[in-house]
Order: C-alpha cells, then sequence, then structure tokens
C-alpha cells in the first residue's frame, strides 16, 4: 500500500499543479486523474468509469476568474480510488468525492492566501533587479501547491483505507441505491453551471436544438458538435457578411501590411 | 545606437515559461509573479541598466487575470512594446500597463467561452461517451482534443500579438470579430451542451400504475410525449436555483439528500 500511496499522491500532485505550471492541459480532471489511478491500483477499466462519472458531475466547476473551486483533483483522486479498493461502484465514489473536495478547497484557499508572503518578498527582490530572487519567489508556491495536495491523498489511502472500506460496507443498500440516483441527477448542476454561463435568451435555442438532435434524431455528441460548428458558421459567418454586403459596408480583412485609412 | 530586439529565443523562452502563469497564483495580484516570470527574459534582453530593469520587473508585477491559454497573446504584445519602449526614449511606458489591464478582461471573456465553455465541453462530450463504457481512449481523447487549440492559440497568439502589436487587437476588436467568434462558440457550446443533456442526464422513472386493470408505465408515456423530458426539467430547476443565488454545495448536498429520499419513495 505504501508504493501505491506514494504513486496516487504523485498523481495529485500532478493533478494540482496543471492549472499551476502546466498550463491547464486538463491533466486534472476526473475523466484523467481517474484513469491515472486506475493504472496504479490495477483496474484500469474500472478508473476510467468512475472518472466518466465524476467528470460528468464536476462538468461546471472551473478554475475561471478569481474564485476558488471545489478541489476535484483531491476528491477525483480519492474518491476513485477508494471505490475501486473497496470493490464498490461509482456511488461510492461519488459519496466520498464530493464532501472531500470541498473540505480540500479549503487547503487550496490557504496557499494562496500564503502565496502572499512570497509575492511580497518578490516585490522587494524586483526593486533590486533580483532576477534570481523573483524566480525563486515564483517557484516556491508550486511546492506549497503540490505538497497541499500530495500528503492529504498518501496519508488517506495509507492510513484510511481500511477504515473506509469498513464504513462503507456498514452503509445500507438503500442509501448506497439512492446515492447512484443522486449520481444520475447530479450532473444536472454541471450543465446548469454552463448554462449559466453560455444560456441567453437569444442564443437559448440552439440548446434545444441540440438536445431535440441528440432526442429525437438520436446524434451522439460527435456528430452534434460537427453540426452545431457548421450552423455556426452559416448563422454567423454567412448570414452575417451577406447582411453587411446588402448594406453595402466595405469588407475590411485583416491581411498583414494592411493600410487602415481611417 | 543599435536597435535592442527581441528574438526569437526570448520568444520562446516566453512560450514555455507561460504555462506556468498561475504557478504563484494569489489573491492580491493573482496571476502577476507568474507574468512577470515569463517577462524576465525579455527585461533582460532589452535593458541593461539596473533602473530600467527594475522599472520593468514592477510594471509586471501588477495584478493579472486572464485565461492561461490566451495569456500568450497579451505577453507578446508586451514584449513587443517594452521593445519598443527600449529603442525609443518618448514612449510611454505606462501604455504597456495600460494595454494589459485593457485587454485581459475582454480576452478572458472570450478564452473562458472558447475553452471551459466550448472546447473542453466537446472534448468531454466525446471523451465521456467513450470512458462510460470503461474504454481508456476516452480520457486520451479527451486530452488530444482540447490540448490541440490549446496550444495552437498559445503559439498563433504569442507569434500574432508580437507581430500586430496593440494596434491590430484594438482593430480586431472593433471590427468585431472578437463578438463574431464568441458568438460563434457559444452557440457550438450551447449545441453540445443540448446534445449531452439528453444523451448523458440518465433519469428515469420505474413507476407503474394500475389503471382499470391496464399497466401503465410512466416513464413510456413521459417517451411519448418527448424524450428525455425529465432530463431537460431536472436541468432547467438547477438553473433557475443557480439563477437565484443557491450556491453548488447546498446544490450538491440538497442533490444528494433529494436523491436518496426520492429512492426510497419510489419515484426514481
Amino acid at each position: 500500500m505504501l508504493a501505491q500511496s506514494i504513486m496516487l499522491g504523485i498523481v495529485a500532485g500532478i493533478g494540482i499543479l496543471d492549472s499551476r505550471i502546466f498550463g491547464m492541459l486538463m491533466l486534472e480532471r476526473p475523466l484523467v486523474t481517474g484513469m491515472l489511478v486506475g493504472l496504479v491500483l490495477g483496474d484500469v477499466t474500472t478508473g476510467v468509469i468512475i472518472g466518466a462519472q465524476l467528470e460528468l458531475i464536476w462538468m461546471g466547476i472551473a478554475g475561471i476568474g478569481a474564485s476558488t473551486p471545489p478541489d476535484v483533483v483531491t476528491g477525483g483522486i480519492l474518491g476513485t480510488a477508494f471505490a475501486i479498493i473497496s470493490g464498490q461502484g461509482a456511488e461510492v465514489a461519488l459519496v466520498l468525492a464530493v464532501p472531500i473536495a470541498v473540505l480540500a478547497q479549503s487547503l487550496g484557499v490557504l496557499v494562496r492566501i500564503i502565496n502572499g508572503y512570497f509575492l511580497h518578498k518578490a516585490d522587494r527582490y524586483a526593486s533590486e533587479a533580483n532576477f534570481r530572487g523573483v524566480t525563486f519567489m515564483m517557484w516556491i508556491p508550486p511546492i506549497l501547491f503540490f505538497l497541499s495536495v500530495f500528503i492529504p491523498t498518501f496519508l488517506a489511502i495509507m492510513l484510511g483505507a481500511d477504515q473506509v472500506k469498513g464504513l462503507i460496507d456498514a452503509v445500507p443498500k438503500t442509501i448506497i441505491d439512492g446515492l447512484g440516483v443522486a449520481g444520475n441527477l447530479l450532473p444536472a448542476i454541471g450543465f446548469a453551471l454552463l448554462l449559466d454561463m453560455l444560456f441567453t435568451k437569444k442564443m437559448g435555442v440552439f440548446f434545444f436544438l441540440g438536445f431535440l438532435a441528440a432526442s429525437y434524431l438520436e446524434l451522439n455528441i460527435t456528430a452534434i458538435a460537427l453540426l452545431g460548428s457548421c450552423i455556426a458558421v452559416v448563422i454567423h459567418i454567412v448570414i452575417n457578411n451577406k447582411n453587411e454586403e446588402q448594406v453595402s459596408q466595405p469588407y475590411n480583412n485583416l491581411t498583414e501590411g494592411e493600410i487602415n485609412f481611417d | 545606437m543599435t536597435e535592442k530586439k527581441v528574438t526569437k529565443k526570448e520568444l520562446n523562452q516566453i512560450f514555455w515559461r507561460s504555462f506556468a502563469l498561475q504557478g504563484a497564483f494569489n489573491y492580491e495580484r493573482m496571476q502577476n509573479l507568474g507574468y512577470v516570470y515569463t517577462m524576465i527574459p525579455v527585461i533582460k534582453k532589452l535593458y541593461k541598466e539596473h533602473d530600467d530593469q527594475v522599472k520593468a520587473l514592477n510594471r509586471h508585477m501588477e495584478i493579472f487575470n486572464t485565461t492561461p491559454a490566451v495569456a500568450p497573446t497579451i505577453m507578446g504584445i508586451s514584449a513587443a512594446m517594452e521593445e519598443q519602449n527600449a529603442n525609443n526614449p518618448d514612449f510611454d511606458a505606462s501604455s504597456i500597463s495600460a494595454v494589459k489591464a485593457s485587454l485581459m478582461g475582454p480576452l478572458a471573456g472570450i478564452g473562458d467561452s472558447l475553452f471551459w465553455g466550448t472546447f473542453r465541453v466537446i472534448a468531454a462530450g466525446i471523451g465521456i461517451s467513450l470512458a462510460t463504457q470503461g474504454n481508456i481512449f476516452g480520457p486520451l481523447l479527451f486530452l488530444i482534443l482540447y490540448n490541440i487549440p490549446n496550444i495552437f492559440v498559445r503559439i498563433a497568439g504569442l507569434k500574432l500579438g508580437y507581430r500586430v502589436g496593440v494596434n491590430s487587437l484594438e482593430r480586431i476588436q472593433r471590427e468585431g470579430l472578437m463578438d463574431k467568434i464568441m458568438a460563434m462558440t457559444t452557440t457550438v457550446g450551447l449545441v453540445v451542451v443540448g446534445g449531452m443533456v439528453a444523451t448523458m442526464l440518465k433519469i428515469e422513472t420505474p413507476l407503474k400504475f394500475n389503471l382499470k386493470g391496464a399497466k401503465v408505465n410512466l416513464q413510456e408515456i413521459l417517451n411519448q410525449i418527448m424524450p428525455n423530458m425529465l432530463p431537460l426539467i431536472v436541468t432547467f430547476i438547477v438553473y433557475f436555483l443557480l439563477k437565484k443565488k443557491v450556491s453548488i454545495t447546498k446544490l450538491t448536498l440538497g442533490i444528494l439528500a433529494a436523491g436518496i429520499i426520492i429512492h426510497w419513495i419510489g419515484i426514481l
């Protein structure tokens, strides 16, 4: 268990650093960490399936703006790991992952607060034109971010696996099944969050277009995405440009070296 | 006086360093340490005087926050402006900060809807539809589909930002190209989210009635009215609760509790 605990801790570390120093390659998402947890614990298929389930639930949780979202890294990894270790399904992953993510979020907040100290030291180095010092202050916080998920993940798997298994076995079946139902309902939060970002009265019809295409025509997501792209081009480029030509506005292209006379 | 110039070498360094933009994220000035870190090679190359270096470093220590994928575009512009500043003593250095501050908001808006609302949703939608069957290509395809535009926008944006500088970007905005891209990505994003609500929310009721001796399956009736009616209704209930400023944590806990209760009663 020791080796696996360390490896899962490292997976968590990579996940949390994804948004920090890897340029948001999406390594932090449950869909990816689920696969990695599965690899570490020797059950990739289950890891991938649970990862997909958690990804749906957390679809709308995004690290955008200044807010700190629930920590889907620690939550997703521990949830998936405990579900695989205990031999239970995605319901267990979910009931563990959701509260863990909320708890772990506070550690992320703490690190961001501590980073203020390094910021002020960096200010001092900047006023001395000390490039090395500034660079150093920039690289300490990622270490803190790494530890903020490595330590809890390592300890939880190392010390908690047996207890969690016992706890899960003690939960009555109706509750576990009920959690399965909740798991099917939870992705609605993710979709609602996305709608909150995208939905407007004018554009709302496109949501229904996608919904109806899937419901009645039974198209899959790839087909819907491709058709949606075509529709977007038709509406926003073909039709829009036509309107512009009709009112005979000069069309400006943006080629290099073009002289702008206005 | 020989002209000071940012070369390909510094641009490459900006590209690689830009990945660490949020490394030292803090609440006071957010991504600023990451930003100054990416600008260090440029500052070192352009300014030899101690005072000039201090000024340049302090300039980029100011608050900064935008979508990471579009940050290299702004960094390219900053590099081009620093270059002008180093060569032209009359250049107004405060305009470098002003441009950064005025671009990060609009670019974050377009970046978030492009990357979070569109590319990620499409990539995840396709990835999840494979992964629910336990197919390892689900997560892999998700990573590939998302990162093609992610890396492309980083490279192209940096080049564009450095080459065309401020004026062209302003022109792009004035001619409404930004709005057009935004409208297009929102369209695709909404279509895909609509499709996902229909295919990925598995909400069906097992309720059956005995009506004058005939067994009636409620789900079949609902399907005849409109397939996936329940997923649509549930999504909009949650959407309106979000609009009413119910927090995500409360919604999540509420749904967990509701799931258990509804299952216990036998509705779902």
